[in-house]
């Protein structure tokens, strides 16, 4: 019996290991850092690295500094569910950066009970409910958006006919069954056509040859890098050219053009975020963090992770001043109160990720633009379109 | 001492012991244990077919989903705690379907059966929109027992426990009933079984009703859990995570599927926290699976039958020395007596 409750006493001391104190500052942040989006990672060590870079130059926000903990969600729904009890029990966060559309669904309930400010990955428009879900937010666009914002570019350019090709999950079927409903592309004057393939597929000749028959202006690829890389594949296979097709913005990857050659060409994704290497004073930062810090991604979507950092950032910082320069000790209160300075923010400077960023509608920014491929490199041309 | 107790009365006390830790638990540690409740009753449902009934089974994650759209929508038609076991009977009828192949094949053969069932109903899943929702999940309410809205991870934690004790005493029970032996002898060679007057059809068919209905207990809690069914759950992925547990752990012993889904659950963790303690976490995240899995090849290599053979192999060793040093002891307090004597 002894050894029994010795067992259940060695249990509890190490399970039940102390929470930080309320006073720290402290953002948890988990991504796919393994798992099968770990190709846009970037986001979540940017997010990280911008509130390190803060640590590096400001001593962190409003002089306080600022503990990360970057934890790996690896896409799987109870490997996420279990980071964020971490995060708002254990690591006492005042703010939660978190991933997938599933497990902010799961979660909805819960980050209201908890009260904690939290943004997700996900471009899920039924997450954009600030009126039910007052604790979530989002970067950008939702994907419907995204697809309405490329039908206006269509339609501006004279386009008559277009396609959604979406493979079969949710982030297929769900904003393509959307933009289907709202009438949008017949707003437009635009004749619509939605083609489904297997997510996993390896080869969509047949729906290419679909595409073909029905003789399109746009073809809006719903999907990611690996979709659209498959898709341009076989576009070419059946003789559609690469300028007839777009993606949104989960589909602006180096990879593309590194990998079709010529065959991407003329391939159109929007643009939300800038990319690495823009001409930016965020990019300045970046480099600046570059020279005393490894990066781990150096792409688009680490661009839109600095941009993530920089409004959870702004948020925290109001709310500490807003307490008189000095972190609140009630966790609860100061959760709240990030919360409503991240809904109070306008025109927040991005460094030039993006246009000034609002998060009153929980979104930061609707707009995008068109980046298209020419000579092996994304180049963004046009001008911002607004879903809003 | 605890070797003098029936292995029920030790069950109760050692749930009683978890329960006693629960309220002194966070958050996160109390997920864990959810966690491993859940994979533990999953693992034994699955150890009753393919370990005591030598039934591979590639379709568990399946079943376990199909328990959780029938909790999920049960639950959220107000049917309170009843929504668990009803879940459990429909996925025993699934189980059973899924399982009629095995009148008629074999070893990998039947492998291979589930297999394809995993897929089917995988896909199932994501075609039923009315009763799953299709590729967007389906929203779990969260649970009730008895009216009371089990609204916190502490009181999940319990039902969990609990649960957990029904399951492992129930396939107790069994194993130690004329059903459980036949079982065991129907893995060991079918003809031997029927030279014997066992009825293997008939044994086969309890074994995936059996086996279903805990699957589908497992299902639930884990809907229940997430308040989510969603197909991406269900997947092989999660066949093979149960079926790695009752390898691990043991398979055929009913301490198996408890160490080894303890095992499956906590080691990825215990990776995890031990590069964050070394501040080396972004480079062991990527290599977390590898580790997994070598530690795995490597466990088998080395113990194949187990955690629960190794458990019992370093308890046999510890009474050896305890035995050895009792006895000199004995021997050194009688030693100087005898010197007196000379």
């Amino acid at each position: 019996m002894k050894r029994l409750f010795r067992a259940a006493t060695v249990a509890a001391v190490l399970l039940a290991a102390a929470p930080v104190k309320a006073a720290e500052i402290t953002v948890c942040i988990w991504g796919s850092l393994t798992g099968p989006d770990a190709l846009v990672n970037g986001i979540s060590y940017a997010a990280r690295d911008y509130l390190e870079f803060l640590n590096q130059t400001k001593g962190g926000i409003a002089g306080h500094k600022v503990r990360t903990v970057l934890l790996d969600g690896r896409y799987k729904l109870d490997e996420e569910l279990k980071n964020y009890r971490r995060c708002v029990d254990r690591e006492q966060a005042v703010f939660v950066n978190g991933w997938s559309t599933g497990a902010a669904k799961a979660l909805r309930d819960q980050i209201n009970q908890d009260a904690v400010p939290f943004i997700t990955q996900s471009g899920a428009g039924e997450l954009v409910d600030p009126k039910n879900l007052p604790y979530m937010f989002i970067p950008g666009p939702t994907y419907e958006q995204q697809i309405i914002i490329a039908l206006r570019a269509a339609a501006k350019s004279g386009g008559r006919r277009a396609v959604i090709l979406f493979p079969d999950n949710e982030y297929g079927r769900g904003p393509t069954g959307i933009v289907r409903q709202s009438g949008e592309a017949e707003k437009l004057g635009l004749k619509l056509e939605t083609i489904e393939f297997p997510f996993d597929a390896q080869d969509i000749t047949a729906q290419m040859l679909r595409i073909k028959a029905f003789d399109p202006d746009l073809v809006f690829v719903q999907g990611s890098t690996p979709q659209v890389l498959v898709a341009l594949r076989d576009a070419a296979k059946v003789g559609l050219p690469a300028s007839k097709f777009a993606g949104s913005a989960n589909s602006l990857g180096p990879a593309i053009p590194k990998q079709l050659g010529a065959a991407a060409e003329g391939y159109r994704a929007l643009v939300v975020f800038s990319d690495f290497g823009s001409q930016i004073p965020a990019m300045e930062q970046i480099k600046q963090f570059m020279k005393t810090n490894e990066v781990e991604k150096k792409d688009v979507f680490y661009m839109r992770g600095w941009f993530e950092g920089i409004v959870m950032a702004r948020a925290i910082e109001a709310a500490v001043a807003k307490n008189g320069g000095k972190v609140p000790e009630d966790i609860a209160a100061f959760r709240k109160s990030v919360r409503n300075e991240m809904v109070g923010l306008k025109d927040v400077d991005t460094g030039g990720i993006t246009p000034p960023a609002d998060y009153s509608n929980h979104q930061g920014t609707t707009q995008a633009r068109v980046a298209v491929i020419k000579n092996g490199e994304f180049v963004a041309v046009g001008d911002w379109f607004d879903a809003r | 001492m605890l070797r003098h107790l029936s292995p029920t009365i030790f069950a109760v006390l050692f749930t009683l012991a978890l329960l006693f830790v629960i309220p002194w638990l966070d958050r996160y540690a109390t997920y864990l244990l959810i966690s491993v409740a859940i994979a533990a009753i999953g693992a034994l449902a699955l150890n009753l077919l393919t370990g005591m009934c030598g039934l591979i089974n590639f379709a568990q994650g399946a079943l376990m989903g199909v328990g959780a759209y029938t909790a999920g929508n049960l639950g959220n038609a107000g049917w309170d705690i009843l929504a668990v076991p009803a879940a459990g009977f429909v996925t025993a009828i699934a189980s059973l379907v899924i399982g009629l192949p095995a009148l008629r094949l074999r070893g990998l053969y039947f492998g291979v059966a589930t297999l394809a069932a995993q897929f089917i109903v995988d896909y199932l899943f994501k075609i039923l929109e009315p009763i799953t929702h299709g590729v967007s999940g389906l929203p779990i309410r969260q649970l009730r027992v008895l009216g009371i809205v089990i609204q916190n991870d502490r009181m999940f934690a319990t039902v969990c426990v609990l649960s957990l004790l029904l399951a492992w005493w129930a396939m107790y029970r069994v194993k130690n009933t004329d059903l459980g032996r036949s079982f065991l002898v129907v893995r060991e060679g079918e003809i031997v079984a029927k030279g014997m007057g066992i009825d293997v059809a008939h044994t086969k068919i309890w074994a995936f009703l059996i086996s279903g209905f805990f699957a589908g207990i497992a299902g639930a809690l884990l809907g229940f859990n997430a308040r989510l069914a969603d197909p991406e759950a269900f997947t092989l992925g999660l066949s093979v995570d149960y079926l790695a547990m009752i390898i691990v752990g043991g398979l055929g012993s009913l301490t198996g599927p408890l160490l080894g889904s303890l095992f499956v659950t906590l080691l990825p963790e215990a990776i995890q926290r031990v590069a964050e303690s070394f501040g080396i976490a972004s480079l062991l995240s990527a290599l977390r699976e590898f580790t997994f899995g070598l530690l795995i090849i490597v466990f088998l290599i080395f113990e194949p039958r187990g955690l629960s053979a190794l458990f019992r192999k370093l308890m046999f060793q510890r009474d050896a020395r305890n035995r050895k040093k009792a006895s000199y002891l004995n021997n050194s307090t009688q030693q100087p007596q005898g010197e007196e004597t000379k």
